[in-house]
């Protein structure tokens, strides 16, 4: 029978896996709001005000530790310390020596980006502000967020995608460039981001993402 | 012995003997010897939806001892297989039943000698139609996607789970725990059985364990009524998850059924909607609803408690 929500471990609240990808722990976190959100059908009566109040609270923790993956490492180091989860069921989520790409994450289960890469180029051509973007002399991570942001793909979608770590990307769209690697991984990253949301053309692009002023100095 | 399924809902309209009717007629279509019962007593209609616009006998005859046995209130209805114990003139309502006359009738029940048998229990939580949901491991909720026959389907379903534990404790034990659950919880928490679970747990392992192997050998169904094209298809899946996971009971959801106004035809004309509308959405989400029920029920009566 039934454990107390509260007694839950955040992947058990959010209804996951401990080897949970970035994307499957947002989209649990959505669904998980469609759920229980005060005016959500489903669990109309179900909850008190205050029960809704907590249950809440605990999936905003669960979902923001989670999507850390620095947070998200320490939580799970305690799992593991206090018998709950198994080392083995982190194998996917496991840091080796620091690696570029992320090569063991699991697949795009959900299939998004695929899918879609027509309906993404009739977005970008019906984008006046993408378009504008794309025409500009310089292109910087804020820019790249933005488009991304135009298009609604999530971050963690580019990620399972072209397999580059995701607090890597979080750097580039923030343009913290004093943290990311060699300007040659930064060009295959580029590439590859622009090409996972179908930007063309994506040379020429990159090719004015590593030439801004900006970035060299 | 016959498979039971109890059809309750949260609320009067949610579908109940549309349904109930429905599940009958597929069965006996089907060649199966099949039974409906209407125990919506005061609010009986099932033998309208079948076709018996003048039922001869009913229910309440056993129970005033009209009829001595409850095999003899059967009456046939125009359809192969298929026979109903009606509801229609029962003055009686099924909450006054008194606890002798419903043992008695849950008894008579179990020895009926029919391969299907459905109930279709009337709206609320009275005792009684707890225990007549109750009689069987296969309990069938059904609701509509509208906010209070939600409401109304998560208290039967409240209301059926602690009528369960209480059938683990005697008239003192249960006083007892019940002081126990408000000193620890409050007062308002007696409502809510996943309150009087923890207690129970702490205070009466033994029993926990018992009662969690008995829940845990139920098989649940939930059925979405009504459903139109606006409604979220994965209403019903959610229902369950939440229930899974704050009351601790298994529901599987079994599917939905979408709105249609061919019912409301076929209801007006008398006319079993099946057979007058096959091509519908509804007919078929119906006869996916039926196949999908009959095969995944396993054990049947349980009536142990008596
Ligand atoms: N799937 C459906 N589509 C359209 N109308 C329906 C459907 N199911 C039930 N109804 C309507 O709801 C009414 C109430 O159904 P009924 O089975 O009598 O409910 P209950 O027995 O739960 O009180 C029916 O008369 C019918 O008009
Ligand atoms: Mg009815």
């Amino acid at each position: 029978m039934q454990k107390d929500f509260a007694q839950l471990n955040y992947y058990e609240m959010l209804d996951i896996k401990p080897d949970a990808t970035a994307l499957e722990i947002r989209g649990a976190y959505n669904s998980a709001l469609q759920m229980y959100q005060s005016d959500s059908l489903v669990s109309y009566s179900f909850f008190s005000q205050k029960e809704r109040k907590e249950i809440l609270a605990h999936l905003e923790k669960s979902y923001s530790t989670l999507i850390n993956e620095k947070e998200r490492e320490i939580y799970d180091n305690e799992l593991i310390r206090l018998g709950v989860i198994q080392a083995t069921e982190k194998k996917a989520a496991v840091k080796g020596p620091v690696s570029i790409f992320d090569i063991n994450r699991q697949k795009d289960t959900f299939g998004m980006m695929k899918a879609n890469n027509a309906e993404l180029k009739a977005k970008i051509s019906r984008n006046q502000r993408i378009r504008e973007i794309i025409s500009q002399q310089e292109i910087r991570g804020a820019d790249l967020k933005e488009i991304r942001s135009e298009l609604g793909v999530a971050i963690e979608t580019i990620h399972q995608q072209t397999k580059i770590r995701l607090d890597y990307l979080n750097w580039i769209e923030d343009d913290k460039i004093e943290k990311l690697p060699a300007a040659v991984f930064i060009k295959g990253f580029i590439k590859s981001y622009l090409k996972c949301l179908c930007i063309e053309p994506a040379d020429e692009i990159t090719t004015r993402y590593m030439n801004y002023p900006g970035r060299k100095n | 012995m016959a498979h039971i399924w109890p059809i309750g809902g949260g609320k009067g309209g949610s579908g109940k003997s549309f349904l109930a009717s429905s599940l009958g007629r597929l069965l006996a279509k089907a060649g199966k010897k099949t039974l409906l019962i209407d125990l919506d007593l005061g609010a009986a209609n099932l033998h309208t939806m079948v076709d018996v616009p003048y039922p001869e006998k009913c229910f309440s005859d056993f129970i005033t001892k009209k009829i001595n046995l409850l095999e003899d209130t059967v009456l046939t209805t125009p359809f192969p297989n298929l026979s109903l114990i009606s509801g229609a003139h029962d003055s009686l309502d099924i909450a006054n039943l008194p606890y002798e006359k419903k043992i008695k009738t849950l008894k008579a029940i179990s020895k009926l000698q029919y391969e299907y048998i459905v109930l279709d229990l009337g709206a609320g939580t009275a005792f009684n139609t707890l225990d007549f949901f109750l009689a069987s491991r296969n309990g069938i909720f059904i609701t509509t996607p509208e906010p209070t026959s939600i409401e109304n389907v998560y208290r039967l379903m409240r209301s059926i789970y602690l009528r369960r534990i209480r059938h683990y404790f005697s008239v003192t034990d249960f006083k007892a725990l019940e002081k126990k659950v408000k000193q620890h919880l409050g007062d308002d928490s007696f409502n809510k059985p996943e309150h009087i679970v923890a207690v129970i747990k702490k205070e009466y392992p033994e029993k926990y364990a018992l009662i969690k192997k008995d829940f845990n050998s139920f098989s649940f169904k939930l059925i979405l009524n009504q459903l139109r094209k606006q409604d979220n298809v994965d209403l019903g899946l959610q229902i369950c998850k939440i229930i899974k996971k704050h009351l601790g009971i298994s529901v599987d959801f079994a599917g939905n059924i979408a709105y249609d106004e061919h019912v409301h035809d076929a209801i007006c004309q008398r006319v079993c909607f099946l057979d007058r509308y096959p091509h519908t959405r509804a007919a078929n989400d119906l006869r996916e609803l039926n196949k999908k029920i009959g095969d995944s029920f396993g054990e049947q009566l349980m009536l142990n408690y008596l």
